[in-house]
């Protein structure tokens, strides 16, 4: 039982950093993006990378999956961001789709399909941090971090910039803001922060395959942020406890088969979505909807 | 809240020759005006003239067909809308465009901080910043309102809070986009109240407006606009007698 | 030879890719609806001809039934979900949200009842004929290709001639426009649709009998007809076609350089292409806001 509720409790910290950093973009500035995956994954893979070839400090692994993380996401970012959001959904969309490609065909850094084995565990100024109940630790302090680094961020005229930009591009625009290149470096954070994600939760299960950077797990993180609360700040870690709880709770129900939890898992956060943006757009977390308002 | 004395004569923005058509209709047809100095130049014409289109054009939204502007005497034909602000000339939105899920002071706050990144403020700054939102909110009144979402105040307020924004910042033009339209005679003797004050501290303003009243309550300068051209720019007692232009505006076109 | 191969098999997933993608980008168009559960639509299509034709049905019932379902799916998510959504705020993303969580829900329902793997549905059509030495043509490639003519040549008809069709093309150009001519935006949405869901049928039966089916390939379907849609210029029903013929043929002349599990590699590197280059895509106009 201990066992089970520290693994439960490091999955939540690390999806909970997932889901804070996609509700960055996606809650403050409105850039949604079906590819937050791939820069989770990419962290795994560069950290691990970092980790069986050079070093396992963190002081080499976190900064070499942030690095790989924002040049990627700048690669990405650049072209998409200067036009429509329909681009950033679909050019996302691409991304992802290659990204499982490179995942599974890039054997020598990724071990293909079969994945990596034996990634060494965190390695913190000489500490090797592998018993969960280490490891808890960690992932929860990190978690902190990362709320931290965004909570000054989204307070700061950085955040207001973002949140102009969501409710008006083009009044942003007319008040002097850089709009793309805003855009573009809220990404790039994101993306950085991601990959953190990524090197913790590699070296955690110290095995890694593509299976885990699907666009299931993008979808994943973006139900998460949606049903928790886009643009709060509790939305997204309330999110990933309920979606993750949710098939333990599922496998509580015995009149359902037991086989397709990973299916019923889905139904239900679909149609939450779904309901969620008839009924109540801003989430669990979020304000209830308000009849009338303004428009655009 | 610019404060120098101005010359009324100097020319801030020279437009020559503009044109821009979408599909087939020429939105603006061939127009060079010229707004000077310290002054309120009305911009009149029936719906669809291309008074917005111009505005897009000066700030960049739009691109220009051909023709060039000229800003403090230095052409700006390629500007960005960003630029444009950063440059000194801001505008407002026929539809308003606030930013609705921001409260009232965040709306005002964000509106004067053109940097892309954070910067570290020394505190001089950071008060003279909050002065110039305090400014703005006491004198649109908007000041008990502050911590309310944009998108949650009446239709007034919002009129107000879309002037209380361009009113925070530096810029020297204004070009506002029928602030008025739709105000309660009492709100927009504020309106004008407000605009004059602003004008004589300095601001240059080039307003749409379709109320006669209010048109000829404030103009110094009125350019009149039909199907993209422009029949008139100049002293308003000269326009609004012409009945030529009365006819066009009063819909009497044959 | 192999060119030529790859050609015809090109020119078959090109006139399917572009008939799913004309139906996302009309309806995208002309409701500014972004309906991200096309690919659902696709999938609903595919799987209930599946399902007849497997129950001993036949072509025809089977069909009937894909026409309908398609249509149904794509009214009553107008209905049900759109509707009130719009009807509040409905900003862009809020409306894609909802939709892409149906395209989950029915992804899944679909994979418990069917299963997760590939099925394919045998017709006598499926197998290809030898044309020329070394030469291999199933008739559903001619079948496609015939379908993408007659189904675009109704489609072009509809837009130019009829009342319907100019108030569509009118949806995509300026909305105040038709609430200005008195038409009913929600008579017309439904329309739309309509529309938009029949022309996935066609590529979703064949689909079936060609390259097989999955529940999870919806957002493959997406991925193409966003592709398509961006490509040809959004809000060009002309340009999201010949760009859906394009991806197409592209991803399988690809073929003759890279393996297969490379060809949405192709789409992606073709659409990336086009967002640097020419963002308002080969036949639209201005994108930039
Ligand atoms: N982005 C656009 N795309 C296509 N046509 C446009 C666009 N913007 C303006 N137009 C057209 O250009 C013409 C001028 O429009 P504009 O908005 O400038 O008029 P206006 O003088 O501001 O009218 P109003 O008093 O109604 O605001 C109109 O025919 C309009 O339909
Ligand atoms: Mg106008």
């Amino acid at each position: 039982m201990e066992a089970y509720l520290l693994n439960l409790v490091i999955l939540i910290s690390i999806y909970s950093i997932l889901a804070s950093t996609l509700n960055f973009i996606m809650g403050y500035a409105g850039i949604y993006s079906l590819a937050h995956a791939v820069f989770f994954g990419v962290g795994a893979y560069a950290g691990t990378f970092v980790a069986t070839h050079f070093s396992a400090s963190i002081f080499f692994t976190l900064p070499a999956a942030m690095i790989a993380g924002a040049v990627l996401s700048l690669i990405l970012a650049l072209p998409a961001l200067r036009v429509r959001g329909e681009y950033f959904v679909a050019a996302s969309l691409g991304l992802q789709v290659l990204a499982v490609t490179i995942f599974s065909e890039w054997k020598s850094v990724t071990g293909g399909i079969g994945g990596l084995i034996g990634i060494p565990p965190l390695d913190i100024a000489g500490f090797e941090v592998f018993k969960p109940n280490q490891f808890v630790f960690v992932t929860v302090v990190g978690l902190i971090i990362v709320l931290f680094i965004i909570n000054r961020l989204v307070h700061s005229s950085f955040g207001r910039s973002l949140r102009a930009i969501r409710d008006s591009e083009s009044a942003a625009a007319a008040f002097g803001k850089n709009v793309p290149l805003i855009k573009t470096i809220s990404v790039v954070i994101s993306s950085a922060l991601t990959a953190v994600a990524g090197v913790m939760y590699a070296s955690y299960l110290s095995f890694i395959n593509v299976e885990s950077f699907t666009l299931d797990t993008s979808v994943l993180i973006m139900a998460m942020v949606i049903i928790g609360g886009t643009g709060t700040q509790a939305g997204p870690i309330i999110g990933a406890a309920l979606l993750l709880l949710l098939p333990s709770l599922i496998s509580y129900l015995d009149f359902l088969p037991q086989t397709e939890i990973g299916s019923i898992q889905q139904i239900i956060y679909g149609l939450g979505m779904a309901l969620l943006m008839i009924y109540r757009p801003g989430g669990i977390v979020g304000l209830k909807k308000q009849s009338g308002g303004g428009k655009k | 809240m610019v404060s120098s004395q101005v010359d009324t004569q100097e020319v801030l923005m020279e437009i020559r020759n503009v044109d821009r058509a979408f599909g087939g209709v020429k939105a603006v047809d061939n127009v060079s005006m010229d707004l000077r100095a310290g002054i309120i130049t009305t911009l009149v014409g029936p719906n669809g003239a291309g008074k917005t289109t111009l505005f897009n054009l000066i700030t960049g939204e739009l691109s220009k067909d051909s023709g060039t502007i000229k800003w403090l005497g230095q052409p700006i034909n390629r500007i960005k809308p960003f630029q444009a602000a950063r440059a000194g000339i801001l505008r407002t939105f026929q539809d308003l465009r606030l930013f609705n899920e921001m409260s009232v002071e965040d709306n005002i706050l964000t509106s004067i901080e053109a940097n892309s990144v954070p910067l570290p403020m020394a505190k001089s700054q950071r008060k003279a910043r909050r002065e110039k939102v305090e400014y703005a909110l006491s004198r649109t009144g908007l000041i008990d309102k502050r911590h309310i979402r944009a998108k949650d105040l009446a239709y007034a307020e919002r009129k107000f809070l879309s002037m209380a924004r361009v009113m925070a910042t530096d810029a020297r033009l204004w070009l506002l986009d029928e602030p008025a339209s739709g105000l309660d005679p009492n709100s927009y003797e504020k309106f004008l109240e407000i605009l004059r004050e602003e004008v004589k501290q300095g601001v240059t303003v080039c307003i749409i407006e379709h109320n006669l009243d209010i048109v000829i309550g404030i103009s110094d300068r009125i350019a009149f606009l039909d199907r993209g051209k422009l029949l008139a720019d100049d002293e308003p007692q000269t326009v609004l007698n012409d009945p030529d232009l009365r006819a066009i505006y009063f819909g009497e076109r044959t | 030879m192999l060119a030529l191969q790859l050609t015809i098999t090109g020119l078959q997933t090109g006139a399917l890719y572009a008939l799913t993608a004309v139906g996302f980008s009309l309806i995208f168009g002309s409701t500014r609806i972004f309906h991200f559960a096309h690919g659902a639509t696709f999938i609903i299509a595919a799987y209930l001809f599946y399902f007849v034709n497997v129950s001993g049905y036949g072509v025809v019932l089977g069909i009937a039934a894909a026409t309908a379902g398609a249509i149904a799916f794509g009214l009553l998510l107008n209905r049900f979900v759109y509707v009130p959504i719009q009807r509040d705020e409905g900003s862009f993303f809020t409306v894609f949200v909802a939709s892409f969580g149906i395209g989950i829900v029915i992804q899944n329902i679909v994979g418990m009842i069917f299963g997760r793997g590939f099925v394919t549905v045998q017709t006598p059509l499926s197998f290809s004929v030898e044309l020329m030495d070394g030469l291999y043509v199933s008739p559903l490639a001619w079948i496609s290709m015939l379908c993408a003519v007659v189904f675009f040549g109704i489609l072009w008809c509809f837009l130019r001639y009829s009342n319907l069709g100019l108030s569509l093309r009118a949806l995509a150009d300026n909305p105040e426009l038709v609430k200005a001519f008195g038409l009913n935006p929600r008579y017309i949405s439904a329309c739309a649709f309509t529309i938009g869901s029949i022309l996935v049928v066609p590529a979703a039966i064949i689909s079936g009998a060609t390259s097989g089916l999955n529940p999870a390939m919806g957002h493959h379907v997406m991925l193409i007809s966003l592709a398509a849609t961006i490509v040809g210029g959004i809000g060009s029903v002309a340009g999201t076609l010949l760009a859906g013929l394009a991806l197409g043929l592209a991803e399988s002349l690809a073929l003759l350089y890279v393996d297969s599990q490379w060809t949405e590699a192709v789409t992606f590197a073709i659409l990336f292409l086009f967002i640097i280059v020419r963002p308002s895509g080969l036949l639209g106009r201005s994108a930039a806001h």
